[in-house]
């Protein structure tokens, strides 16, 4: 008999049980690995084409009429934020459906917390490995926008580090999400209302200078935001101090948001 | 509650599983009302009960995928509460529920849950090898897991959960839904594991099967145990020897004729709206006799010995549950 009921975020949860063992959340990290290294061809290639067709229709299609911006052509402006969108919806993905596959259709999260995993080391598995799946797409894509030639400066090879912490900040409110919707159905509100405005409004296609103090402002409070102006500072020739900025926003708001889904899930899976 | 078990050695072993005044609800819902028990080390101690009695919660409580909700559990001498950890490093969970890793082969299902484990990557391939032909799926090991039967899923199941040489198993209704065949390779696999002296804990519907594997069982209803002992000591202490059942012609004065056999029966049950009869006495045939001697019309009759079900019915009645 199933007991197992939507709890949202429920009775809180001693301190002890907020501190992941590394040892288990690797272990959690090799699964979600072991299972990606078999699919990842076909896993990789929708998600990686994706970024590559905006590049065309805005760079290389809209941007043969939107000449210039900020001194820059319109694909290198663009190519950047491409490369952190590429991360965001990887991880988006990964901590939403995958996530809720795994938790409510197969089960699996009932498997490993039988064994001495406990809740704060499977979300740290699972975070971790989604960030790194992040470092996979958003890399990929680097990799392309540099053979296009629209890279400018050799610090993007730091991109990946960052690209990283960025997955993390995605996945963390992916993650959220997934730990607190009673079904599946409300993904879409989280893409239609979350995800993709974040996408069309965080930088990527348009600076900001030209439009009002608080277009800016909203931007800020989303995490695209932070993650485009990294790479695009990075690939152009960065100002150290504003992605130090940057990258504390992203690092904060992972680490405050962590305790929410270990709390959702120890209510929802081992109440 | 029981003190320790004497091994041969002599030494004392603590019991593996103490629950004293042990409760849970989820909400409104009392599942598992008080109840105490001691598992002896070494034993295949039995729960039985119809669905919603609280046997799974109590499973939960023991494996960690459940909070104890009021009372004292201690697995393998530790505190349910504060060393869920360590618990779980010593034991073995076969769920009720089917939840292997469907994107992995055989293999890789065990070798991953031995990661969950730490166990050494060496050794964790050797158990796995040891695994796969202890449950006779060396040939499947590198298929994908949706491509098993049933019963193969099953026994991967109790592979897995064996994979950490667990010193106590929890295994939910292990049987359920499984062809005889496959039913009689899990009790196969379950007498192994009891000769090597591993205490198990085991939930199920039926009592045939309870009846070989328990030592000692409980038999839950509504959150609370209503009787503990050992399988043939509860069907001499609530039903008796054997069972006469009786198809009452429709012309028979059932009351008369319990009224007529006063002093030979252990008891008696009437069921199916008075139309049957259930007589525990100590021989059934002689009883039949008897009757028919008095000439008591009846339809059918049916002698056998008592059995585990008769025990089951009389103390949780014969209504649908749920």
């Amino acid at each position: 008999m199933s007991e197992r009921t939507y709890a949202g975020l429920g009775d809180r949860i001693p301190a002890r049980d907020l501190i992941p063992s590394p040892r288990h959340a690797a272990a959690v990290w090799r699964r979600n690995a072991l299972v990606f290294s078999k699919v990842w061809k076909g896993a990789l290639l929708p998600q990686f084409v994706d970024p590559l067709f905006y590049l065309m229709a805005l760079g290389f299609g809209l941007g043969t009429y939107v000449a210039r911006i900020n001194g820059v052509p319109y694909e290198d402006f663009i190519a950047p934020g491409l490369i952190a969108s590429a991360a965001m919806w990887s991880a988006s993905f990964e901590t939403t459906y995958n996530v809720y596959m795994r938790m409510n259709e197969n089960k699996l999260y009932d498997a490993v917390l039988a064994t001495p995993v406990e809740v704060q080391d499977l979300v740290a598995g699972d975070l971790s490995w989604s960030a790194s799946r992040a470092v996979v797409y958003g890399t990929s894509f680097l990799v392309i926008v540099t053979l296009f030639g629209l890279i400018g400066s050799p610090w993007a090879i730091l991109i990946p580090a960052f690209l990283l912490l960025g997955g993390l900040c995605f996945s963390t409110i992916g993650y959220t999400f997934t730990a607190l919707i009673p079904k599946i159905d409300l993904y879409s509100y989280f893409f239609t209302l979350g995800i993709t405005p974040m996408f069309l409004f965080s930088g990527i296609f348009f600076p900001f200078d030209r439009l009002p103090e608080w277009v800016e402002v909203v931007a800020w409070m989303t995490p695209l935001y932070h993650m485009v102006e990294i790479t695009r500072g990075l690939a152009t020739g960065p100002e150290a101090l504003s992605i130090l900025a940057h990258s504390a926003w992203l690092a904060v708001v992972s680490l405050a948001l962590f305790y929410v889904p270990v709390r959702a899930l120890r209510n929802r899976l081992v109440a | 509650m029981t003190a320790a078990a004497t091994t041969n050695d002599g030494s004392e072993r603590a019991p593996a599983v103490i629950a004293v005044g042990l409760r849970k609800s989820y909400g409104e819902r009392v599942a598992v009302d008080g109840i105490d028990f001691a598992v002896e080390p070494g034993v295949c101690f039995g729960f039985l009960g119809p669905n919603g009695a609280g046997k799974t919660t109590t499973m939960k409580m023991i494996y960690g995928l459940a909070s104890i909700g009021g009372g004292e559990l201690a697995v393998l001498g530790m505190d349910a509460v504060t060393e869920r950890r360590a618990i779980k490093q010593r034991l073995g969970v076969v769920p009720q529920e089917t939840n292997l890793d469907g994107e992995l082969t055989v293999r890789e299902n065990l070798l991953t849950h031995a990661r969950y484990f730490e166990i050494d990557a060496k050794v964790a391939a050797e158990r796995a090898e040891e695994l796969l032909g202890f449950s006779l799926l060396s040939e499947r090991a590198d298929e994908r897991v949706w491509a098993l039967s049933g019963g193969m899923k099953r026994r991967l199941l109790i592979a897995r959960a064996l994979i950490n040489e667990p010193d106590l198993v929890v295994l939910d209704e292990p049987t359920t839904g499984l062809d005889p065949q496959a039913r009689l390779a899990v009790w196969r696999a379950l007498d192994r594991l009891k000769r090597r002296g591993v205490t198990l804990i085991i939930t199920t519907h039926y009592m045939e099967e309870a009846e070989r594997l328990c030592d000692r069982l409980v038999i839950m209803d509504h959150g609370k145990i209503v009787t503990e002992g050992k399988p043939g000591d509860l069907v001499l202490e609530h039903v008796g020897r054997e069972v006469l059942e009786l198809k009452l012609a429709e012309e028979c004065d059932a009351e008369a004729l319990i009224g007529a056999l006063d002093g030979r029966l252990d008891g008696h049950e009437l069921a199916d709206e008075m139309s049957s009869l259930m007589l525990f006495a100590p021989d059934a045939e002689a009883l039949l006799a008897e009757i028919d001697h008095q000439r008591f019309p009846h339809d059918q009759a049916l002698v056998r010995r008592a059995t585990l079900e008769d025990v089951f019915l009389r103390l949780t009645g014969r209504t649908l549950r749920e």
